[in-house]
This record gives C-alpha cells, sequence and structure tokens, in this order.
C-alpha cells in the first residue's frame, strides 16, 4: 500500500524541484550544523578520557581568599603537597606531574622540549596507553626517561626506541638516561601534556628550598585516584582543618589558614571546563546548534504544512478511493521519516566538506571518524530523527484531516485553515527573530574582539621581541648581560631590556602583601600587589606611561638593587614604580598622592619613585592586576629579555637575534617569540568561538532565508487567481507587488523587534566576562532589523515580481 | 429487486458563523440495485451534498441511510473508508486525477486500499483501460492527456474495483458535446453490465438516457420519475 505512496512522493520531488531543494537543504543544513557543534561540543566534553581512570581522578586546585585576587581556581599545588598528605592520610593514593623545560641534544644539535617530573606510580596511575616498555617499572630508576612516539620518531627515527641513550639537560644538569618505554600520543582533547616523562628525584625537589613546602606556592600538578565519588568528597571534607594544621600560625595568629588558602578537590574530568566563562560559551555554541535544528525543523513543518494544502486533492482523492486516515498518516509520516534521512546523510557529507574549513576558522581539532562515532553517530541521527517526526505530526494530521467534499468541491486549494495560516506566519516569525537576535550578537562580538585587540593597553605590542630562552638556567649572567648589550646594537633596535614581567606570559607571576605606615599588616586585610624585577631601560622600551614621579635611573644609587630571592638590605630603603591600579588599591587618593611615600614590602623598606599607567599583559577578561615594578641591573634574576625594533621586519630581526645569539650562547636553543603572538593567545580562542559562533549563526540565519522564501513561494502560488482578478479589475503590477511585500516583510520587521530585548539580553550578558567591555553599542539593533529585512526582501521580491508579471488571463486559469 | 439504498427523511444543514443553510431537507429515497438514477435540478439545490452523503464522504445532520441493509449512520470513520474502497467508485466533474501519478498508477489507485481482486490486479487495471478505450495512454501523466481522455481515465479507476455503485458528478459537465456523449455509453454500457449509477446532470438529454429522473429543488425533492428506455 505504501509503493503508491512513495511513488507519488518522489514524483512530487521530481515535479517541483524546488520545493523538494528547499526543504532538503534547509534540513541538512541544520542538521549539519547540530552535527558539527555536537562534534565540538562533545570534544570539549571529553578532556582527558583518553584515561581508563579519569572517572576516579581528581586534581588538587587551590583558591586565594586575597584582596584583590580572583576567586578562581588555580590548578596547580605546592610541591610538597602529597607528600604531606601521605604523611597525614597514608591510605590516600596520589601522584605529581611538574613539567620542566629540558634541553635535548642530538648530535651538535640541541632542542627545547618540556619534560614532566613524576612520581614512579604515574604511568599506571592514570593507565596510559603503552605501546613498548613496562608501565610499572618503566620510571623506576633516575636513569629513565619515558617518550610519546613523536619523540621517539624525533629523536630516534623509530617508535620502539626502548633502550636508547638520550643526553638531557635540565635542572639537573647534563646527564644520560635510557628509554624504558614508548607510550601513545594522546589525543587532541586533553590537557596534559605527555612528550617525556622521567621520575620526580628527591635530588631535584632539594633543589627548591624556599618553596617546596611553603603554603601558597604553586609549581606542579596533583593527582589523587578514589573508588568511589562519595571517598572523594570524604577525603575532601577534610581538607580544611589538614590545611590548618599544616600552615599553623605561618600567615599570622590572627587568622585561619584555610580561609585565605582553601585546598579545591577538583574532579579530573571537570578541569577542562573549570573556568564559568569557558563552559558558558561551550553551553552557548551548543545552543545555536539546538536552534539551528530547531529553525530547520520549522522550516520542515511550514513547508510540509504548505505542501500538504498543494496535495488535498490527491489526499481527498484518496479518501474516496478507501484510504483510512491512519494509512494516510503512516504515509506522511513515512514521508517524513525519509525527508529526514536523506537529509542527514547530505548533512554528513556537508559536514565532511567543511570540516576542514571549520577547524581552521575555529581552531579546532574535530573529525568524523564512522568507525569509532559510530554509535555517537546514531545517537545524533536519533535525535534528528525522533525531532523530524515530531516536527512531522502536525502537516500529516493536518493533511489526514482534509475534509474530501469540500476538497474536491472547490478548485482553491486549501491552506489547512486559518489556524494552519497564522501557525506558518508565527514560526516565520520566531525564525526570523532567531535570525536578527544571531546578527546582533555577530555584530556585538566582532565589536568587542576588535575593540579589546585595538585597546590601548598601556604599551606599544607592535615590534616587540620577546627572548624566552635568557630565562634558561643554562644561560650565564654574564651571557645575559652581554647579549642586552649586543641587542642593543642591533640596526633597528630602539630598545633592549629584561625582566620577568612578559606579556602574554603569566608563569613568573608573584604576589605580595604592601603595607602603608598606619596600615594593619594582616595577610587577608592589606592590598596584595603582583610584583616584577625589571632592568634598565624597561618602560621605555614598552613606551609605558609616566603619571606621575619617574621611572628607574642605573644612574642613581638608591635605585639599586633588589637583590635576589628577597633576601636583600633591609636596613635600605628600595625605590619602587607602582602602577595606577596598585596606587589605588593602596588607598591613595590619586597618583599623585603616592609619590615619595614609604611603605614596607616583603619585609623591606620601600619608596614609591613613580607611577605608571595600567598596562595589560595578560587576559583581556580579567582584571589588570596590581604591578609594583623592582629594579635590577645585573639580570640576576629568572628574566626574560626583550627588543623594541623599528624599521625591519619580523623574521629579519628574528633572524637578527638567533644570529646574535648563536655567538653568545651557542649551547642553548633560541627560543624568541613576539609580544603580538604571545598575547594572541589570550584573543584567538575568544576570536575562534565568535568564528564558530558566526558560521552556525549565518547558516542559521540561511536557514531562515530558506524558510521564508518557501512560505512566500507558498502564499503567492495559492494567490495567483487573486492577482489575477485584482489585474484585470486594474491594479498595476508596482501595487501588487507592494501588496505581497507587505504581506511578507510585516512579520519579519515584528520578529525583528522582538529580536531587540532578546538580543540585548544575551549581548549585555557576554560582555560581562570582559574586563574592558564596550559599551552596549545600540545601533547594532536597528542595524540588524534593516539587514534581516534586506535579505528577507531580496528573499521574497523574486516571488512578488514573477508573481505580479503573470498573465491574468493565465492566472485565472490556473488549477 | 431489493433496495440497494434507502434513504430516510435525510436532512443536512450547514452552520457558518451566523447563517445556517438547508442544503437537503427530508429527502427520501429508494434506489434499486441496477438503476441508472439521474438526479437534476438548478445550482446550488444541494445535488452535490446528496451525492457526498451518498457516497460517505459528508454525513447527514439528520435522517437514516441504509445502504444493502446496513445502517451507515453508525459506522465509524475506518469502517466507512473500507465501505468505500469494497462497495463505491467516484466520478468528478473535474475528472481529480493525481498529477504525480501515471494514467496506470492512478487507476492501480481504485485497487490500493480495496484488498484482494478476482482475477488479479493487472488483469483488472487493464480491463478496466480496454473498457474506457484509454489502454494506450496507461504511461502518461494526466496533464498529458485531453479532457475526454482524463475523464475516461477517472471512469476507469472508479470501476476497477467492480464497485456495487457509482456515484458521479457532472461526470460531463467539463466535456464537449461529443467527449461528452462518449462518457454516457460507457456509463450505460456499465449499467447494462450491472453497476448501479446515480449521476448528477444538468443536460436533459444525458438524463433521458437514464432509468429514472430525481429532480430536486431547494434542498427538496420534487419529483422521482421512471423512464421507459
Ligand atoms: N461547506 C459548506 N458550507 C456551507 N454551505 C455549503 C457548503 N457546501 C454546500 N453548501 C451550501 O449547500 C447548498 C447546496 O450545495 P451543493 O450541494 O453544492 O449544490 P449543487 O451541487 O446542487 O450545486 C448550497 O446553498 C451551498 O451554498
Ligand atoms: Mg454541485
Amino acid at each position: 500500500m505504501l509503493r503508491s505512496a512513495f511513488t507519488a512522493f518522489f514524483r512530487s520531488f521530481i515535479r517541483h524541484p524546488l520545493y523538494a531543494l528547499l526543504n532538503l537543504l534547509g534540513l541538512s543544513f541544520g542538521i549539519a550544523v547540530f552535527i558539527t557543534l555536537s562534534l565540538f561540543y562533545r570534544f570539549e566534553t571529553s578532556y582527558e578520557n583518553w584515561s581508563p581512570e579519569r572517572p576516579h581522578i581528581y586534581e588538587m586546585g587551590t583558591r586565594y581568599h586575597f584582596p584583590g585576587m580572583t576567586e578562581d581556581v588555580f590548578m596547580s599545588a605546592m610541591g610538597g603537597l602529597t607528600e604531606e598528605i601521605k604523611t597525614a592520610y597514608p591510605q590516600i593514593e596520589s601522584t605529581r606531574d611538574w613539567s620542566n623545560p629540558v634541553i635535548v641534544h642530538k648530535g651538535a644539535e640541541v632542542y627545547n622540549e618540556q619534560i614532566e617530573l613524576v612520581d614512579g606510580n604515574f604511568l599506571t596511575f592514570f593507565g596510559v596507553p603503552m605501546l613498548y616498555g613496562d608501565a610499572a617499572t618503566a620510571l623506576a630508576d633516575p636513569s629513565k626517561v619515558v617518550l610519546s612516539v613523536s619523540m621517539a620518531r624525533k629523536y630516534f627515527g623509530t617508535v620502539n626506541a626502548v633502550g636508547r641513550i638520550m643526553t638531557l639537560n635540565d635542572e639537573e644538569g647534563l646527564k644520560t638516561y635510557t628509554v624504558s618505554a614508548i607510550i601513545a600520543d594522546l589525543p587532541k582533547n586533553t590537557d596534559t601534556k605527555l612528550d617525556m616523562l622521567r621520575l620526580l628525584t628527591p635530588q631535584r625537589t632539594a633543589m627548591e628550598p624556599y618553596t617546596w613546602h611553603n603554603w601558597g606556592s604553586g609549581q606542579l600538578e596533583a593527582y589523587f585516584r578514589f573508588k568511589t565519588p562519595a571517598d572523594a568528597s570524604a577525603f575532601a571534607r577534610q581538607l580544611p582543618a589538614f590545611t590548618d594544621r599544616q600552615i599553623g600560625q605561618k600567615f599570622g595568629t590572627d587568622v585561619t589558614p584555610h580561609k585565605i588558602l582553601e585546598l579545591v578537590l577538583v574532579p579530573w574530568a571537570d578541569k577542562h571546563l573549570i573556568d564559568p566563562k569557558l563552559k558558558a560559551a561551550i553551553i552557548s555554541l551548543g545552543v545555536v546548534g539546538i536552534v539551528a535544528l530547531v529553525l530547520a525543523l520549522i522550516n520542515y513543518v511550514n513547508l510540509a504544512t504548505a505542501r500538504a494544502g498543494l496535495r488535498a486533492r490527491e489526499v481527498a482523492v484518496r479518501k474516496t478511493l478507501g484510504a483510512p486516515p491512519a494509512t494516510l498518516r503512516l504515509q506522511f509520516l513515512v514521508e517524513a521519516l525519509l525527508t529526514m534521512l536523506l537529509a542527514f546523510l547530505v548533512a554528513l557529507s556537508l559536514v565532511e566538506l567543511s570540516l576542514p574549513l571549520i577547524n581552521s576558522a575555529g581552531g579546532l581539532f574535530l573529525k568524523l571518524d564512522y568507525q569509532t562515532d559510530i554509535t555517537w553517530l546514531l545517537s545524533v541521527l536519533g535525535i534528528v530523527l525522533a525531532a523530524g517526526l515530531l516536527a512531522a505530526l502536525y502537516p500529516a494530521f493536518a493533511l489526514a484531516a482534509f475534509k474530501p467534499a469540500q476538497v474536491l468541491a472547490s478548485s482553491r486549494t486549501p491552506g489547512g485553515g486559518r489556524m494552519a495560516g497564522f501557525l506558518r506566519v508565527g514560526l516565520a516569525m520566531v525564525q526570523f527573530a532567531a535570525v536578527a537576535v544571531a546578527f546582533v550578537l555577530i555584530m556585538g562580538f566582532m565589536l568587542q574582539i576588535q575593540h579589546i585587540q585595538n585597546a590601548d593597553i598601556g604599551f606599544q605590542r607592535d615590534n616587540l621581541m620577546i627572548v624566552q630562552s635568557i630565562r634558561d638556567n643554562a644561560v650565564s649572567q654574564a651571557q645575559r648581560e652581554s647579549f642586552i648589550a649586543a641587542a642593543r646594537t642591533l640596526p633597528g633596535v630602539s630598545h633592549a631590556a629584561i625582566a620577568n614581567a612578559i606579556p602574554g606570559d603569566q608563569s613568573t607571576s608573584n604576589s605580595s602583601n604592601i603595607v602603608r605606615p598606619g596600615q594593619v599588616d594582616s595577610p587577608t586585610l592589606s592590598p596584595t600587589v603582583n610584583w616584577s624585577i625589571v632592568g634598565e631601560d624597561y618602560f621605555q622600551l614598552l613606551g609605558a606611561k609616566v603619571l606621575v614621579g619617574r621611572v628607574f635611573d642605573a644612574q642613581r644609587g638608591e635605585d639599586q638593587k633588589w637583590a635576589d630571592d628577597g633576601a636583600g638590605d633591609k636596613s635600605r630603603v628600595y625605590s619602587v614604580v607602582i602602577s595606577r591600579r596598585a596606587a589605588k588599591d593602596m588607598g591613595f587618593a590619586s597618583p599623585q598622592a603616592a609619590l615619595n611615600q614609604p611603605a614596607r614590602f616583603n619585609d623591606h623598606q620601600v619608596r614609591i619613585i613613580g607611577v605608571v599607567e595600567d598596562m595589560r599583559f595578560y587576559n583581556p577578561n580579567q582584571p589588570i592586576p596590581p604591578k609594583l615594578y623592582l629594579f635590577d641591573v645585573h639580570a640576576s634574576y629568572a628574566v626574560v629579555g626583550m627588543v623594541r625594533y623599528q624599521g625591519l621586519s619580523e623574521p629579519k630581526m628574528r633572524e637578527q637575534l638567533r644570529k646574535l645569539w648563536r655567538q653568545i650562547a651557542p649551547d642553548v636553543p633560541f627560543d624568541v617569540t613576539s609580544a603580538a603572538d604571545n598575547l594572541d593567545t589570550y584573543y584567538k580562542p575568544e576570536r575562534d568561538r565568535t568564528h564558530l559562533f558566526t558560521i552556525g549563526a549565518g547558516i542559521a540565519a540561511l536557514i531562515g532565508c530558506i524558510g521564508l522564501y518557501g512560505m512566500a513561494a507558498f502564499n503567492t502560488g495559492r494567490r495567483v487567481r487573486e492577482i489575477g482578478v485584482r489585474k484585470v479589475l486594474g491594479a498595476s503590477a508596482g501595487q501588487v507587488v507592494g501588496l505581497l511585500l507587505v504581506q511578507f516583510l510585516l512579520p519579519v520587521a515584528l520578529a525583528s523587534l522582538i529580536a531587540w530585548p532578546l538580543g540585548w539580553l544575551a549581548l549585555q550578558r557576554w560582555l560581562m566576562q570582559f574586563d574592558d567591555a564596550i559599551a552596549m553599542p545600540l545601533w547594532i539593533f536597528p542595524v540588524a532589523s534593516v539587514v534581516a529585512l534586506l535579505i528577507a526582501l531580496v528573499t521574497v521580491a523574486g516571488v512578488a515580481f514573477g508573481a505580479a508579471r503573470t498573465e491574468p488571463g493565465k492566472a485565472l486559469r490556473h488549477e | 429487486m431489493t433496495n440497494l439504498i434507502e434513504l430516510q427523511n435525510i436532512t443536512r444543514l450547514y452552520r457558518s458563523d451566523e447563517v445556517e443553510t438547508t442544503a437537503l431537507h427530508n429527502i427520501s429515497l429508494h434506489i434499486k440495485r441496477g438503476e441508472f438514477v439521474a438526479i437534476m435540478g438548478p445550482s446550488g439545490c444541494g445535488k452535490s451534498t446528496l451525492l457526498n452523503i451518498l457516497g460517505t464522504i459528508d454525513r447527514p445532520t439528520a435522517g437514516a441511510y441504509l445502504f444493502d441493509g446496513a445502517d451507515l449512520a453508525k459506522m465509524s470513520e475506518k469502517n466507512l473508508a473500507k465501505h468505500r474502497a469494497r462497495h463505491l467508485g467516484f466520478i468528478f466533474q473535474s475528472f481529480n486525477l493525481v498529477d504525480d501519478l501515471t494514467i496506470y498508477e492512478n487507476i492501480e489507485l481504485g485497487l490500493l486500499y480495496r484488498g484482494g481482486i478476482k482475477g488479479g490486479r493487472r488483469q483488472a487495471i487493464e480491463g478496466a483501460m480496454d473498457k474506457v478505450g484509454i489502454a494506450h495512454r496507461a504511461r502518461h501523466f494526466p496533464h498529458q492527456l485531453s479532457g475526454g481522455q482524463q475523464q475516461r481515465a477517472a471512469i476507469a479507476r472508479a470501476i476497477v474495483g467492480q464497485p456495487d455503485l457509482i456515484l458521479a458528478d457532472e461526470p460531463t459537465g467539463n466535456l464537449d458535446t461529443e467527449n461528452g456523449a462518449q462518457v454516457m455509453e460507457i456509463l450505460k454500457s456499465l449499467n447494462k453490465a450491472g453497476a448501479t449509477i446515480i449521476m448528477v446532470t444538468h443536460s436533459q438529454s444525458h438524463a433521458d438516457q437514464a432509468s429514472r429522473q430525481v429532480d430536486i429543488l431547494d434542498g427538496q425533492l420534487v419529483a422521482s420519475v421512471a423512464q421507459v428506455l
């Protein structure tokens, strides 16, 4: 019985190719966006699932409750934390991962890599996928090194490099190691980097006497493993008391330590999205995927009910021939199912075709793998089919409910009654409201991203190179100083300086309290400043704005010098420069008021010799921290070099610096980045997500247009006779076009007004995450409406003009 | 001969907003198996309404409708559909062929919801096409045929299931004289072969060819005259 239904279905596809194409394409686009964003969502929420132990593993994070500190959880732990926990709770299973820089020697060449110093149980703890070697014994002694597949290939040209010898230079000096195991390269959806691993030795920890058991420092990642979530929360409940016991009175006598330093046990699976802003961004992209699918299904409902009208005669005939309503409903549902299935297949090919593009636009690594993803794909198909069936119910029932007597008596095509008409207009309005909201958001996103990329960040970010390799321990102080001195003489170089405050690198950040005379000295009440050590010419190099006073001057004895590790001369008064924000936090009414004021900082006397404008070195989402600068001409601290240049290209500058480096420190790999690239790491994720959002929203808009076009074509088709009559009665083509356009554009105009408050709310929420956000740009709302209207106009104009040009005679004969 | 159809006091009201139209008022009519009844009357008097009720695609507001002794008023929508598939054949003024199906497939529709047929499907379809002389057009689509040919195809679709009753609403209304005469010939030969036919027409000469003429005025039966052929 369904065979003839299929025949009629496919024939009508061929006879109404436009309708079929609109319906299929609309659906396919929607499903494709849905699949892509589901892929993205799955990627982002499946971090670390390379480890079979993922559900049992927790990482220790720290939240600091200091004035001026963010409440974000820092995912790092004090080096000796697991040792202290092991003493107090011997039954708790833990492991550590401390990322260290390492120089790999391969013949005469040297390479920079990152090596993980880990506890001996690391490989079994995580169930790291092993290719060669034994997980239990691979890290048993300190002479062993474990490599990933790509590292083995890079240094030995083969995967099975077990037994080969490697020469490494890290904090423990130049030594040889034997490769004991090869582990798989981890997939892209991980925040864990496992290239090279070796045992974390007591010799290494002994090199960190100040920090290893210093509560408040954080240098490595500490992981814990529990059998059940209940075990984990039982342990988490003990942490405040444990913290208080361990810290004792080190933070002062009048404070409860765990209220300042809170240990937070974070499920490892949640770590990637622990930043609520990131999580919200991922979820909103997921929402875009669902919205696109819903818009496509709305299209389907609209076009299917519209076509139902065109097929009313067929339905009526079938009814007079004795077709039971249930059979008719089944027929239309099967048609819907077939359409969905076809659209799903088209969508899959669209996804395949566009993934490379989307990956590069969104900075992603998405791929469809039909073997491993088959269950996932089937469940997406299930969702699409279920949603499709739901959407098909209305047209199916509307169709099957046509009264044959009325349909067959009149030559007019029924439109499904007034209700269906309202429904169609209503759904088109929903679509266009969504389209207009998308336009508002796209414009708002673009403006904000442009704003933070062009904003005055307090220093000049262009033509600024950062020589990271100066920080390498293998570089001596003499080498650092001669490199900087020689760099100043290179052609095109205007300034060269050293500092441990670098745009785009938060790894060297230190925070301490600063106390003015007469103020209480307390870790919870005194203001905290983020401090850095800078060399000569630093502020001049950055182009920092000096608000009041002066910056450091090597000629002045009193500016010299801040000694290593804060162990300076306590009888001296040191010169410091602070930022505008620090002056405010310290309670000065204005930068001027701070000038020449004394304070106590890290047990030393300091005097403020100048206040500089805030400089945005880090994430634009985060407030600029209050800064305090100390002076050190001798580059004795862990600093990097910065070079400001003009009048030559970046590659040329890099080349000059590389040559100079080769002369001064040939044993250390050269590592240079540009400040702009460094900073871009903060801007890129946001930009990538905006690209992704724009693509998704753009396609959603396209789907909306397809829907509007379908509705316009259908309504006009039904009104051919009316148009003919109007023309016979003397209406001009222009008047007919006007009539039709008003009919189609009025709902669109209304919808785009509904979009204003929605778009305003959504954009407002999104802008809230930025520390430096643009003011709500009001002009984008009318622009979004006008653009939506223009698109709608272009979409329906063809239909309206076509209809208005029809010969009245032909129109009246039309059936 | 027994009555195939018994209408008792059939009334059909249309209510729309404030206006109430009485399309049929108190119609009682008996039709025997094998009769060829022509229904006549001015436009809007209720002929189509009567035919739709006879065809069970419309229900009377009041009155009883017995078909072969069975009370159709009590039948469910599903059973009425079955009834139409088994016993009825429809012919319309505007043909109402399905545009997207070929002539053969359109005729096949007449068997689709009916279940099995004596002698097999293909034979039944080919037999029906032969009877109306449309076999050479089997693979064509409706829009490729003339009005007369389309109506003959529609008749083939109506008769392919060997219905007891053929209902024809102005079957010649859209046709010229020659094609109209052809359709009448086909209907008469079907009647001779045993089919009961009820036909609405505006043409006195076509009505004259029926075995009985029923006149309707303003929804009421005014005359029912048996004619000698
Ligand atoms: N669906 C309907 N709603 C309201 N009135 C109707 C409807 N169908 C028919 N009528 C009215 O019923 C009367 C009979 O119509 P109809 O049976 O079609 O007449 P005929 O076929 O004899 O020309 C007419 O007055 C017509 O206006
Ligand atoms: Mg009529």
